[in-house]
């Protein structure tokens, strides 16, 4: 298997406050890599890490055996490698979903401004909005925003998706609809996905492996897929986690 | 372009792999995407796709692609056939959605069962997308009497809201009177500093510099007749009755009626203020009353300070620029200001600062639940303010004329 992202002895920090110690772990090519973890354990601060919105030390962070420092300011970088989708759809409210998604296609690609359209309405069709590409974001539910933000975050067709909280805010159908796109979009595709969430439903019926952060020890006590961690884990944190505090070590 | 043909085993088993296997292997080489296209048994066509597909490559476009297979009656049934596929992303399956489109609309049969599977179920996907036919906005182009209601029912309803609005705020001030409301003092203490000490140096800085000004374009003038003792009477009055209130009162549209609406306008986009409501407590008594009093209170400070900063950027300008000296041109100044001057400045401030707090205020409370919105109300609360002082300035010019103040 092809490593795409590795993590090597990652320390998280503000300031002085420690978030969380000697994170090590590798994402392969093609599965669907959850971080999860209590609430506060710092979660997001390591999608912020491996996103390149927090800077890290030298030798921390590699996309595909390349230092990430040595990535994060090549053009392309965000967009061709990696896409993002955040937990609110992060949509630019002053643009229509089709300016939204066109924006990196016009800025980064050859293509002609009618291939950008019809590739735009691609995306919104593959995410279930054709018809949509005139609406601004504040005229389509949470749930669209969501799926209009994954159609830009798969705008130049990155190497691997981020995803932040997808299911936070959905309710349940449109949840399930969301997870269904995302092994849709990894199967069809092949990219490789990076899920911070803490939704349970999902972690069992998408995640390839999970990374558990846990709050007391401040570093990754489990990781593994999911079924396995819950069947055969021997800490009472994780298996309190996933099994939500039903089921005792 | 030659396509170079693989054994029928080899094909099978290549386009049954998935987009995963192409980005796997990366055998991504320089040959870009290529479509080519040959008729193979009578009312047949065959179209070989090969190559890299790539939004960053050049690559064959459907609708010149297709349209001489189109315009040739004899074609029946279209064969796809994937050759030597690199690799591939949206361009392809742009490109195949375009060519099978195209053939249904033509009545042209297509055979897609070589479809790379990634590929055919992302095009499934894509179909099975519910499309909506009606947009949000109707782009119709309107009639210049349709502009003109348009333009007057807007000014019609801004005007309404605003009345609504004061309204609402002299409800909240009468309440505050009675002691039904309560302010909390020391966010109010923070307040008056925000807006009062903290614009200082700002108000200072202008201030001083309008006073320069008007005292150097006075000179130029009044030097002409021997005149430059009253550059001091045209620099004191001008800034106790008009300058110090109409430049403290534009300071304070683009820094704190921005500021309050910005403020107001971010918390509407939060839900802070939806929040506040169904917390029990008033919009209006929690949000804008504090502002408002904060300003109506400080501006007449602020402007009193403008008026000496003036006056002393104006003695400093004719000092440099005259032979006067500071004693005569404070002499001058205490004759030729009285008492009226100073408060027709003061209560003209009062009623500036009350405008700038309201309207920013109340932009805020209006604006929208998106970022440029937030951009928008500010912006207008600023043009507002400042339109609503100087239209304030000559109604004042007007009272105090005809009361000969």
């Amino acid at each position: 298997m092809v490593i795409k992202i590795s993590v090597k002895n990652l320390n998280m920090s503000y300031g002085n406050y420690v978030v969380m110690n000697d994170l090590s772990f590798d994402v392969q090519q093609g599965e669907i890599f959850l971080i999860v973890g209590q609430s506060g354990c710092g979660k997001s601060t390591l999608l912020r890490y491996l996103l390149g919105l927090k800077r890290v030390g030298r030798h921390k962070i590699f996309y595909d055996g390349t230092d990430m420092n040595s990535m994060v300011n090549v053009p392309g970088f965000y967009g061709k490698k990696i896409g993002v989708l955040y937990q609110g759809g992060a949509l630019w409210s002053s643009m229509t979903l089709a300016e939204n998604v066109a924006l990196p296609l016009e800025t980064y690609t050859p293509l002609s401004k009618k291939e950008i359209e019809e590739i735009v309405a691609l995306k919104l069709s593959l995410v279930g909005l054709k018809g949509f590409e005139d609406f601004y974001p504040s005229q389509i539910s949470g749930g669209m925003q969501k799926r209009a933000g994954l159609a830009r975050a798969m705008a130049l067709d990155p190497e691997i998706l981020f995803f932040d909280e997808p299911s936070a805010g959905l309710d349940s159908v449109s949840a399930k609809r969301l997870d269904d796109l995302i092994l849709e979009l990894k199967e069809s595709l092949g990219v490789t996905i990076v899920i911070v969430t803490h939704d349970l439903a999902s972690i069992f019926a998408i995640g390839t492996r999970v990374v558990y952060l846990d709050v007391e020890s401040k570093t990754i006590t489990a990781m593994g897929t999911p079924h396995e961690l819950l069947a055969s884990s021997n800490d009472p944190n994780v298996i309190a986690f996933l099994s939500r505090g039903t089921k005792a070590v | 372009m030659a396509v170079v043909y693989f054994p029928l085993e080899f094909l099978r088993r290549f386009t049954s792999l998935s987009g995963s296997y192409f980005r796997e292997k990366k055998i991504f080489d320089n040959m870009p995407g290529i479509a080519e296209w040959r008729v193979e048994s009578e009312g047949v066509a065959i179209i070989s796709i090969a190559g890299t597909w790539s939004i960053y490559e050049k690559h064959p476009h459907a609708e010149e692609f297709i349209e001489t297979i189109v315009s040739k009656s004899s074609i029946q049934r279209i064969d796809l056939t994937f050759v030597d596929l690199k690799g591939w992303d949206s361009v392809l399956i742009n490109f195949l959605i375009r060519i099978l489109t195209i053939c249904e609309s033509n009545n042209l049969a297509v055979n897609g069962d070589n479809i790379p599977i990634g590929i055919r179920r992302l095009i499934e996907l894509s179909k099975t997308s519910p499309v909506r036919s009606t947009l949000p906005t109707s782009k119709k182009k309107s009639t210049i009497f349709e502009f003109a209601g348009g333009a007057g029912l807007l000014i019609f309803l801004s005007l309404k809201n605003f009345l609504g609005f004061m309204g609402k705020l002299h409800g909240g001030i009468i309440s505050f009177i009675r002691g039904k409301v309560k302010i909390r003092g020391q966010e109010f203490a923070v307040m008056l500093q925000d807006v009062g000490v903290k614009a200082l140096p700002i108000v200072a800085l202008i201030s001083f510099l309008v006073g320069l000004i008007i005292a150097f374009v006075s000179v130029l003038q009044l030097s002409q007749f021997g005149a430059n003792i009253y550059v001091a009477d045209l620099v004191g009055i001008s800034m106790m009755r008009e300058m110090g209130s109409i430049m403290t009162g534009i300071i304070m549209s683009g820094r704190t009626g921005a500021a309050f609406a910005a403020t107001i306008g971010t918390m509407v986009v939060n839900d802070e203020v939806d929040a506040l409501q169904t917390a029990g407590f008033s919009s209006i008594d929690f949000l804008v009353l504090p502002r408002v009093l904060a300003l109506t209170l400080m501006m007449p400070l602020l402007c009193a300070f403008s008026s000496f900063i003036g006056i002393t950027g104006g003695a400093c300008a004719t000092m440099f620029s005259t032979s006067l000296t500071i004693a005569q041109y404070c002499i001058q100044t205490a004759h030729a200001v009285c008492l009226n001057d100073f408060f027709v400045g003061i209560i003209k401030s009062c009623f500036f600062g009350f405008l700038v707090a309201t309207i920013g205020c109340q932009k805020g409370l209006q604006c929208e639940r998106s970022a440029e919105d937030v951009g928008i109300t500010t912006t207008t609360a600023v043009v507002t303010s400042i339109t609503a002082i100087i239209i304030m300035d000559a109604i004042f010019a007007v009272v105090f004329s005809w009361f000969g103040i």
